[in-house]
């Protein structure tokens, strides 16, 4: 049990309405938007929170109240009109019946939003100026589009009270309009909208008055706003309080939802939205700064990945309710588990940012932990017991194989766990020595913790063969060997070692090291961190146009910020053609892919990262003595059926993770996870 | 008559009058003791029926004693009783009349074999030794002497060397007998048959549980119990009914977990300072585990409670007043009030409370609560949930009466899994939320009965506001203050404990529950409802209703162990071996079970903090919910007709 536990299971009553605890999710886009609306996938995303125990969950970051505001860029949700009214009635239903309250997010995002999409509106805001993150450079408002987009979030804030929603906050965060209009790095006015922060509060004033007229004295209507914008030319952590103290004073605001930092471009927008590399609740001073000066509840998100942190920050009086955003898409039923006394068994968000990185290429939230997340009609997140029990063998003990050892013996089965290394975890080992990525060792920490918990017969420092896998009888064998990496393509790669040899230990070069990278992830990033710091002179050259090109945007700006401070030379847009002695060291010969030119770099160590391919030997030994030729059968897959090899006499052989194909920790867990469901 | 069953008769009438002496002698002890009201007139009618029914019940779990104490002590009476009314005319001359108490002491002959039997080859620790040890010879002596004399009798004076013989064995045992009513085990046969008759609480006797404590008179010149003049006599009576039988030994929890407390010891040190300069030394029995050094010196008139006098603290405050030992007690001995007694001396007129105790107590004077916390934070475990407030309509059906477990986290989810059951029962029920204060269990069993009066009467006052038809509550504590002890400040309820309720709804079709594919369950009867209330049935029928695998700890019902966490002896912490709730569970896993069902918050606190492998904790409701939520989506069921 954690300390303080109480102080988050207390209720929170605000105007009437009444939280059954202290943890809540923040708004935010998961990019489960469809035509503008919360339908089926959002609604159940949610639902799954509701039902796991949690006390407030807002949905719909940055839902648009106006249609020059568009939700089309990050699948995102239209208040805009009354079509989405039924959505919401159906959704606080389905939230409402597991006794968690519902609110939205209302916004309009001025300049931080894409103009050459659905409408092809310009973007406006209080000022012509450029943000770098959306690449837009706003149309002024004048005078009707003031009045025009007030009144668009009086008409948002009416649909979500006829749409059943307990409430909403308006976005005066992240550098949305109103924010903007707040802000002196936007707003550079000279009306009654610009100018001193009196005249720049006034456009937020008139837009939460306008709401309060239109859903009345007793709905709930809050606002998220920054507590320090952290930019020289923006506001101040005093601007932000004096702005809270305001309209607190004004009656304007039921509660505050407070962050640090804002977003206008990477690498705010990265601290904004803190990775494994900063400590957990790094910004709680600012909410508990405002919360000194207002008395309204005060909300605060930002990687509280643990129930113990959120309690404190509840218990000491810096917060009112603690959103666990993040937290939440690692495991929904937290609130529940902490109140059943199974807090040993939450799966804690480990602040990889897999979930928003890739939002903001286009794709949906995903956990990089758990397979069931976002897929709530057709993934579960309890693994209901399987109608016959097998025999099951498990080969490999990462992230893939320990998942599928967990579902099977959920299931019910008899699982034994073959691990070759003396410990679980895999490649994630490996990955997890790299500097601030460590905090990727809590994925196998959960699982390994579960697996004992359920019974596994877990062997570790064994190596599986044809042999002992047979002699277990099994009637299912799942093979997550892994992969392996491979030294690339280049002309004398026999000199080149790999990002393994690095975080493992098994070289440890000096001197000046060319890093070269084909895949863009963190895996050659990090590593160039390792090196520098360790002192080595380090180049690290790659294919792509930019250094950790496939790294999302809430991790690149931090591998880059690293990289910039260690004096690592990056060289992107070149490839690595040739390896060859020269004397005692290296010489290495890059191609730029757009010229052609060739250059030479004279170095000690030229480490590269290609990715892995599998491990495939024992699938090579047992395929011809399975039932299936181990053949995954991917339309039953898919449609969440059995595998029809199952139950055929003999046994089974499937492969997962990278033993099926080099690819992420992600798609390890879920082929595990939607593989091992239905057996 | 012989010349032996005269000279027998004659003996026994000296005998007799010795005893009458010894019994005198020992009554002026007694008479120490504050004046009792005790209807003698109904206990003495009462008193075959009580010893024969009352006190043979409970030494019947023990067939072996039953039949061993038949024979010793029916022998000894009727044997005796006939030999002294030897001398009427036409019995004496009988043969007849002398086969028939030739036939009663071979009976009690046999009963002191028994006697010496249970000491062979090895004394079970339970007894005591010391005079202990030496009375089955007297008795055997005596019988086996009375024997001779009355077979003598029988054949009409032929054998009349065993005749005289036996005379002498047995004046000489009977002497040795009369000898120990003062000091030794034959003291309970005459303050056993007193105490029977003049016991304090006579409603044991007529099917009643009658386990409330009694309110003190907050006015009196010295409360509680300081000193053994402090205790009403027949209190004093009762402690010297004693036999050292060692059954509440056996029971108590606070012995079994090496705490310094055992009842007997307890009992026998308070008879020791029934006489001026009494000393705890010829006492032979089992002593208190860990005994904290004390003088073990006391008198009528000093103190009992102290390092300097009989009895130390820490053994006071062991006790989890669970009544196993005075279900056990085959002379209904009651020893939780004189416990209760000695704590209220120490709390109301000393402050002498345990460390972690004082804070508490402090914060049920000033916060009414035990911990201070908001009353109105007592609702907050079921936020998100509907829960009216009886101050909002001012009825409902049933109060649900929530109780200091509504603030544990762990117990708040056996109170939401009854909301839930009486939502899903469409049951009309409403809370005091912040009008409910503590019941005063704690503040009672701590000795703090000022705390406990002004709670209750507070409490009785908030409830005579509302109108209700019975009060459920989740808490068997709560059930027994609100049940038993409020009556005596005016409150006057029915109140239901939440597994007789929902085996009500159940029964009534009211709720469907269906079958649960558990492992085994096994049920831990709460004290205070199993054994304060003899409510053992409900629970179980409802478990049963369940479909579930359902097994039985050897200690089960009313003879159920504790789990260590009643009469505030969580917070008295005193230090033992090991923990009570440990010894429970383990109880529990013997049987196989995979889940300990329970019913009181304070089992779910005291057996959740067991640690390493062992059976889940599950409140009944949360079992009922699972299977109700577990049913297949059907019509509730036609109700049972009504038995």
């Amino acid at each position: 049990m954690i300390a303080n536990a109480d102080a988050l299971l207390k209720p929170l009553t605000i105007k009437g309405l009444t939280i059954r605890n202290r943890v809540m999710s923040t708004s935010h886009a998961p990019g489960y938007g469809k035509d503008g609306k919360p339908q089926e996938r959002y609604q159940l995303y949610h639902a799954e929170k509701a039902k796991g125990g949690i006390g407030l969950t807002m949905f719909g970051g940055s839902s648009s109240v106006a249609i020059d505001s568009p939700a089309a860029p990050w699948a995102q949700i239209s208040v805009a009109d009354d079509s989405v009214i039924p959505h919401f009635q159906r959704f606080a239903e389905r939230v409402h019946a597991h006794g968690a309250k519902l609110m939205i997010q209302l916004t309009h995002m001025g300049r931080r939003t894409k103009w050459d999409t659905e409408n092809w509106f310009p973007t406006i805001s209080a000022s012509p100026r450029r943000e770098p993150a959306s690449r837009t450079i706003p149309r002024e408002m004048d005078r009707n589009d003031i009045r025009r987009v007030v009144k668009s979030f009086a008409d948002a804030v009416r649909r979500c009270k006829e749409g059943g929603l307990d409430g909403c906050e308006v976005s005066a965060a992240h550098g949305h309009l109103i924010d903007q209009f707040w802000s002196p790095s936007v707003n550079q006015r000279g009306d009654e909208y610009g100018g001193s922060l009196e005249n720049r509060m006034r456009f937020g004033r008139e837009v939460l008055e306008a709401m309060r007229e239109a859903a009345g004295p007793d709905y709930v209507i809050g606002m998220r706003m920054s507590g320090d914008e952290m930019i020289a030319d923006g506001l101040s952590h005093e601007d932000c309080v004096a702005i809270a103290a305001d309209y607190v004073k004004a009656g304007l605001v039921d509660f505050l939802n407070v962050l640090g930092g804002q977003a206008r471009d990477h690498i705010s927008h990265a601290i904004s939205l803190p990775n494994m590399s900063f400590p957990v609740a790094p910004f709680l001073f600012l909410p508990s700064a405002i919360k000194r000066e207002v008395d309204v509840p005060i909300f605060h998100a930002q990687r509280v990945t643990d129930l113990a942190t959120g309690a404190r920050a509840v218990a000491e009086g810096h917060v009112d309710m603690i959103a666990m955003t993040r937290a939440h898409i690692a495991d929904p039923h937290l609130v529940n588990k902490l109140i059943e006394g199974r807090d040993d068994d939450i799966r804690q968000c480990v602040g990889a940012g897999y979930c928003i990185d890739r939002i903001y290429v286009g794709g949906d939230a995903l956990c990089i932990q758990n397979g069931a997340t976002g897929r709530e009609a057709f993934m579960p997140h309890v693994i209901p017991p399987a109608p016959v029990k097998r025999k099951a063998v498990v080969v490999g003990a990462g992230p893939g194989g320990l998942e599928a050892a967990r579902v099977l013996a959920e299931r019910g089965h008899a699982v034994v766990l073959f691990e070759k290394a003396d410990k679980v975890g895999g490649q994630i080992n490996i990955a997890a020595k790299a500097t601030w990525r460590e905090a990727l060792s809590g994925i196998p920490r959960w699982l390994h913790a579960q697996v004992l918990k359920k019974g596994v017969d877990l062997r570790l420092g064994t190596e599986a063969t044809a042999e002992s896998i047979l002699a277990e009888a099994p009637d299912v064998v799942i093979l997550a060997t892994g992969g392996a990496p491979i030294k690339g393509y280049a002309k004398g790669a026999e000199h080149v070692v790999t990002t393994w040899d690095v975080l493992t230990g098994a070289v440890e070069p000096t001197g000046t090291v060319l890093l070269y990278d084909e895949i863009g992830g963190h895996n050659a990033a990090s590593t160039a961190e390792v090196l520098a710091k360790r002192g080595c002179l380090v180049e690290m050259a790659t294919h792509d146009r930019m250094i950790a090109e496939e790294v999302g945007t809430t991790n690149q700006p931090v591998h880059l910020r690293e990289l910039y401070k260690l004096g690592v030379v990056m060289s992107p847009n070149m490839e690595l053609i040739e390896v060859y002695p020269e004397g005692n060291r290296l010489i290495a010969a890059l191609r730029n892919t757009m010229t052609e030119a060739e250059e030479e770099r004279v170095v000690d160590r030229v480490v590269a990262d290609y990715g892995v391919l599998p491990v495939d030997g024992l699938f090579r030994d047992l395929r011809a003595r399975s039932a299936n030729d181990g053949e995954t059968d991917l339309d039953a897959l898919v449609a969440g059926t059995p595998q029809p090899a199952l139950g055929k006499g003999g046994f089974a052989l499937f492969r997962i993770g990278d033993a099926w194909s080099g690819r992420n920790i992600h798609a390890a867990i879920y082929d595990a996870l939607r593989l091992c469901k239905d057996i | 008559m012989t010349d032996t069953t005269l000279s027998l008769a004659l003996v026994l009438y000296a005998l007799a009058g010795f005893a009458g002496v010894a019994a005198f002698r020992r009554a002026r002890a007694w008479r120490a003791g504050q004046p009792a009201r005790v209807d003698w007139v109904a206990g003495l009618r009462a008193l075959p029926r009580r010893y024969l029914v009352d006190v043979h019940h409970v030494v019947g779990r023990d067939p072996f004693t039953a039949r061993m104490h038949a024979l010793t002590a029916g022998g000894l009476l009727a044997g005796s009783l006939l030999v002294l009314l030897s001398p009427l005319p036409g019995l004496g001359g009988s043969r007849l009349f002398w086969g028939v108490v030739a036939l009663l002491f071979a009976a009690m002959l046999a009963g002191g074999a028994m006697v010496r039997r249970r000491r062979v080859p090895v004394t079970p620790p339970r007894l005591s030794r010391g005079r202990f040890a030496f009375l089955p010879l007297l008795l055997i002596g005596y019988a086996a002497g009375a024997l001779l004399v009355a077979l003598d009798g029988a054949s009409g004076g032929w054998l009349w060397p065993l005749g005289w013989l036996g005379l002498w064995l047995a004046a000489a045992a009977g002497l040795g007998l009369v000898n120990q009513i003062e000091r030794g085990p034959m003291r309970h046969v005459v303050a056993g048959a007193l105490h029977l008759a003049a016991h304090p609480r006579p409603g044991r006797f007529e099917g009643r549980r009658e386990t409330a404590l009694a309110p003190l008179d907050l006015d009196a010149p010295r409360l509680g119990t300081e000193t053994p003049a402090d205790f009403a006599w027949n209190r004093l009576l009762g402690f010297d009914a004693c036999i050292q039988c060692g059954r509440c030994e056996v029971a108590c929890p606070a012995f079994a977990a090496g705490q310094p407390l055992n009842p007997k010891k307890l009992i026998q040190d308070l008879v020791a300072t029934l006489e001026p300069g009494g000393s705890n030394a010829a006492y032979a029995g089992s002593p208190y585990p860990h005994a904290r050094p004390v003088a073990g010196r006391g008198g009528p008139d000093q103190p009992i409670i102290g390092r300097e006098a009989m009895i130390h603290p820490d053994t006071l405050w062991s006790c989890t007043t669970c009544r196993a030992c005075v279900e056990e007690c085959p002379m209904m001995i009651e020893h939780v009030d004189a416990i209760v007694s000695l704590r209220r001396h120490q709390t109301l007129e000393l402050g002498a409370v345990p460390e972690k105790a004082a804070p508490a107590l402090a914060e049920l004077r000033y916060a009414d609560d035990a911990q201070g916390r908001p009353l109105a934070a007592r609702t907050d475990f079921a936020a998100g949930t509907p829960l009216p407030l009886i101050a909002a309509r001012g009825e409902a059906e049933i109060l649900l009466w929530l109780g200091e477990g509504a603030y544990d986290m762990r117990h708040g989810r056996s109170l939401r899994a009854l909301l839930k059951l009486l939502h899903l029962a469409k049951v009309d029920v409403a809370v005091l939320g912040p009008e409910e204060r503590d019941c005063g269990d704690l503040a009672r069993r701590l000795g703090d009965e000022a705390t406990f009066q002004r709670l209750a009467r507070e409490n009785v006052a908030t409830l005579a506001r509302y109108r209700f038809a019975r009060i459920l509550t989740a808490d068997p504590h709560a059930l027994h203050v609100l049940r038993n002890e409020y009556p005596a400040f005016g409150g006057h309820y029915e109140v239901v404990h939440h597994t007789a309720f929902l085996d009500e709804l159940v029964a009534a079709g009211r709720l469907a529950p269906g079958a649960l594919a558990l492992a085994g369950v096994t049920y831990h009867d709460p004290c205070y409802l199993g054994r304060y209330n003899g409510e053992v049935d409900a629970p179980r029928r409802l478990l049963d209703r369940l479909g579930l695998d359902r097994v039985e700890m050897a200690r089960h019902g009313r003879r159920s162990m504790c789990c260590g966490g009643g009469g505030g002896a969580p917070l008295s912490d005193v230090e033992g071996e090991t923990r009570i709730p440990d010894l429970r569970m383990e109880q529990a896993k013997a049987t196989g079970a995979g889940i300990v069902a329970v019913a009181c918050p304070q089992c779910t606190a005291m057996l959740e903090g067991v640690t390493g492998d062992r059976p889940e904790v599950r409140d009944i409701a949360e079992l009922v919910l699972m299977a109700v939520e577990a049913a297949p989506a059907r019509p509730t069921r036609q109700p049972e007709p009504v038995a």
